[in-house]
């Protein structure tokens, strides 16, 4: 057993074990919990929602990132913008649901009116020589992905978040973010730190044995195997993935759907990662049935079967792209052992519940495997906070992609610490 | 032609008289600053029409303020023989809220809406051989009235002019009045401040009005016919001045710019004002405005905005920029309908989901809020 109470974030760095998962303090000490949202959250960019979160002139979304809380809103003229929810007068928070429509943005306290574009535009009491100009709210970082939200509260935000976009741009365009609607969002607490969700969603090693709706449209083979330790059924679901993956990408990007790996989860700062997988049986889509579960498929699309675009960022994001559906997760710390997940389904923005699709078949195959992930964040917690915790190997096979973002973590951990 | 000359020549058509009952609509031509508190404006009719009225009398105005329609009385200060245009003359009231908005922001081109004319209070009223005209303060308007016209006929008369006033700067009408008394025989003018401050040289008198000051300037005052207006204390003082002195009450005539008590003193008159009030509210209709959770239900003209009409009958409600720009105030309509003109401090489709803003909200029915 490694004591680290007494080892400095520094230190513990140093000589971390490529390979290995992390050290205890990692995951469980509040100092390296706080130097995580400075180092990480506050510094590099932060998925946090859709442009659909915000459909209308005039309505806000507040989301909090530790002691942070922004305001991302749509302005009179269709602009998408982030402020900090704090007001420039004695700095309380200005609003206070998650979402709502406002016509101006009010503080309760004393009624400082600000414009959508931050401008303060009111001011009782204040007097004649007091200027409003200079005390408009503080604006955040913002990109918007092809419609998919990030901010970053640096004060300088990392500048390859552009080639991010581009690079992005032809994989995500066919899905058209930008004309859907958020048909359902769940917001989940997962009982561990947030890098043991993160951990947990970039591999597939545990998705057999515990996620029997998932394994239903999704193979486990997309995000590595080791051939040799294989009995003769999986190596042959396995070379049937490949041939498959083979085929369908030859196939997609013959029609002009970008379907090929691009992988540069740690060899930057805005780490990402993507890949339009296939999808087992029917496939068309992240269903019980692999069917798809709205009819109204998005954007231009015609095809049904474009299986699963998967995109993932560093720190905080995994997304699917179907041909009917999108689900988008974002991971948002909350303290060292308590993790928000917030998992968010659109479908095309005309589509009508009941009519071209059902929420319960939209959403439950998700649903079941975050419980269940849920879950096993929990475990891992548990066991991670006990004095017989020691970092583990990870496989070389179906557990790189977690080596990667772990490296990832480390790098810019170091990076902050100098 | 240039505009001001067009204009007059469509004065000098034939012309019908001005009738507020067909039209109340008055738009103002011109601001004239008095002194450093008076102001005259001047109104005339969208279309050119002639003014029919006694010298003394007054229009009843209703004026559109941010905070909803009020009404207040107002002499007509020019002569009525120059009918085609109607001046009033206004003294900024400390806090006052209809004067100080007057002065702010009555401007040319800015419409008002007036009922009358109306009032007793006219030489025309009681024919006399010899006026003693006594004026303080902005109550100097109809005594202005009457002297006007006089002048605008240029027959002698038998006018003493007496024009109290806090300083010589606060003298309104001076230049004109000095110039009517050198023009038309008999109409004598003594100005008096009660002190010189702030205008060096002033060879008049100074002081209150008293036994002496009359002894001075209308030694006849017993034979003369007596109109005065002013402030209260000064229409006491020299009501009370002249009956120790042994003038005739029944040659007494004053008009109070305090609408209660004019209503005391001449319920005649102020029948007037109220039956021309009620007649033009009659026009607009009156709504019941119900807030179901404070179990409060108001009155609410359908030209008046619904928070400032609850807040008069002591309903608080929630606001702060009264202007529909911070939506502090918004409310769900429950039932009914309203006309709103906002800015910005609401969005279409909370409008649409039943909402509003009682500070920029009008009645058009019945209404029951959810507040
Ligand atoms: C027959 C007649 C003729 C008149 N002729 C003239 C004239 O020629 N020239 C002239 O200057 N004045 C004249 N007046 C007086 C005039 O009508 C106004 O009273 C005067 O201009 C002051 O009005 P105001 O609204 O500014 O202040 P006021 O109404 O006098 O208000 C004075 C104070 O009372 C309070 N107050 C009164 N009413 C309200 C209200 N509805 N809401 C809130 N607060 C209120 C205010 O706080 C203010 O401080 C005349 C009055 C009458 C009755
Ligand atoms: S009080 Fe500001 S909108 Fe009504
Ligand atoms: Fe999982």
């Amino acid at each position: 057993m490694l004591d680290t109470t007494s080892v400095s974030p520094r230190a513990l760095l140093a000589r971390r074990k490529p390979g290995f998962s992390l050290e205890q303090a990692f995951y469980t000490s509040q100092e390296i919990f706080d130097l995580d949202l400075e180092a990480i959250f506050f510094r590099t960019w932060i998925y946090v929602g859709v442009e659909p979160d915000v459909p209308d002139e005039g309505d806000v979304m507040v989301v909090d990132i530790g002691r942070a809380s922004v305001l991302i809103l749509r302005d009179d003229d269709g602009e998408i913008r982030a402020f900090h929810n704090v007001c420039r007068h004695r700095g309380a928070r200005i609003v206070h649901d998650e979402k709502s429509s406002v016509g101006k943005l009010v503080c309760k306290y004393h009624a400082w009116t600000y414009d959508l574009d931050g401008k303060l535009l009111r001011a009782e009491h204040m007097g004649a020589d007091f200027d409003t100009s200079c005390h408009g709210l503080k604006p955040v970082h913002l990109k918007s992905v092809e419609g998919l939200l990030f901010i970053c509260l640096a004060d300088e935000a990392p500048a390859d978040i552009d080639d991010l976009a581009e690079k992005m741009g032809p994989y995500l365009k066919p899905h058209a973010i930008r004309d859907t609607k958020v048909a359902h969002q769940v917001d989940l607490i997962e009982l561990g730190n947030w890098k043991i969700t993160m951990e947990n969603n970039r591999e597939c090693y545990h998705c057999a044995g515990n996620h029997p709706e998932l394994t239903i449209p999704l193979f486990e083979y997309g995000f590595g195997f080791s051939p040799e330790s294989m009995d003769e059924t999986k190596a042959k679901e396995a070379h049937r993935y490949e041939c498959m993956v083979d085929d369908l990408h030859g196939e997609w990007e013959g029609s002009g759907f970008p379907s090929k790996e691009i992988d540069h989860l740690d060899d930057r700062v805005t780490g990402f990662r993507t890949q339009r997988l296939p999808i087992d049986r029917a496939g068309e889509s992240q269903t019980l049935d692999t069917k798809v579960a709205s009819t109204k498929l998005l954007g231009e699309l015609t095809e049904a079967k474009m299986g699963g675009l998967s995109f993932w960022t560093q720190p905080n994001s995994w997304h699917h792209f179907m041909s009917d559906h999108i689900v988008t997760f974002s991971v948002i710390p909350l303290s060292p052992d308590r993790t928000l997940l917030r998992t968010k389904w659109l479908v095309h923005k005309d589509a009508v519940e009941g009519v071209d699709y059902d929420l319960k078949r939209l959403t439950e195959v998700w649903i079941a495997t975050n419980d269940q992930d849920g879950t096993l964040v929990g475990y891992q917690h548990s066991g991670v906070k006990s004095p017989a915790y020691e970092p583990g190997p990870y496989s070389p096979y179906t557990e790189g992609l977690v080596e990667k973002f772990v490296n990832w973590y480390c790098l810019r951990l170091a990076d902050h610490l100098g | 032609m240039t505009d001001a000359t067009a204009h007059l020549a469509r004065h000098l058509a034939d012309l019908q008289t001005w009738d507020s009952e067909a039209d109340d609509t008055l738009v103002c031509t011109a601001v004239v600053d008095e002194t450093h508190d008076v102001r005259t404006f001047v109104f005339e009719p969208p279309e050119p029409r002639r003014f029919a009225y006694r010298p003394g009398q007054f229009l009843t105005f209703e004026f559109a303020l941010p905070s909803g329609p009020v009404n207040r009385c107002y002499t007509i200060s020019s002569s009525p023989l120059r009918p085609h245009t109607v001046a009033i003359t206004v003294k900024r009231v400390p806090n006052g809220p209809v004067s100080n908005w007057l002065h702010d922001h009555c401007a040319p081109g800015t419409a008002v809406k007036a009922i009358g004319p109306m009032g007793e209070f006219s030489c025309l009223d009681d024919p006399a051989p010899k006026y003693l005209f006594l004026s303080g303060g902005s109550g100097i308007t109809p005594l202005m009235a009457m002297s006007r016209a006089f002048a605008d006929l240029g027959r002698p008369v038998d006018v003493v002019f007496v024009h109290a006033a806090r300083t010589p700067g606060d003298i309104v009408f001076r230049a004109e009045l000095d110039l009517i008394a050198r023009r038309l025989p008999g109409f004598r003018v003594a100005h008096l401040p009660e002190r010189a401050g702030g205008e060096a040289g002033w060879a008049g008198p100074l002081g209150r009005l008293s036994a002496e000051f009359l002894a001075l300037v209308a030694p006849d005052f017993k034979e003369r016919s007596v109109w005065c207006c002013g402030p209260e204390p000064f229409m006491n003082a020299a009501r009370s001045l002249l009956g120790a002195l042994g003038h005739d009450p029944r040659l007494y005539h004053q008009e109070s710019f305090d609408f209660a008590k004019l209503a005391s003193a001449e319920p005649e008159v102020a029948a007037e004002v109220l039956d021309a009030e009620a007649a033009e509210a009659a026009a607009v209709p009156t709504y019941d405005v119900t807030f179901t959770k404070l179990g409060q239900t108001v009155k609410v003209r359908a030209d008046q905005f619904i928070l400032a009409a609850a807040r008069d009958q002591g309903v608080r409600l929630a606001a702060s920029c009264t202007e529909g720009l911070c939506g502090t105030c918004k409310a769900k309509i429950v039932s009914g309908t309203v006309d709103m003109s906002h800015k910005g401090g609401i969005r279409k489709k909370e409008v649409d989901q039943g909402l509003f803003l009682p500070c920029c909200s009008k009645p058009k029915s019945d209404l029951v809020v959810d507040r």
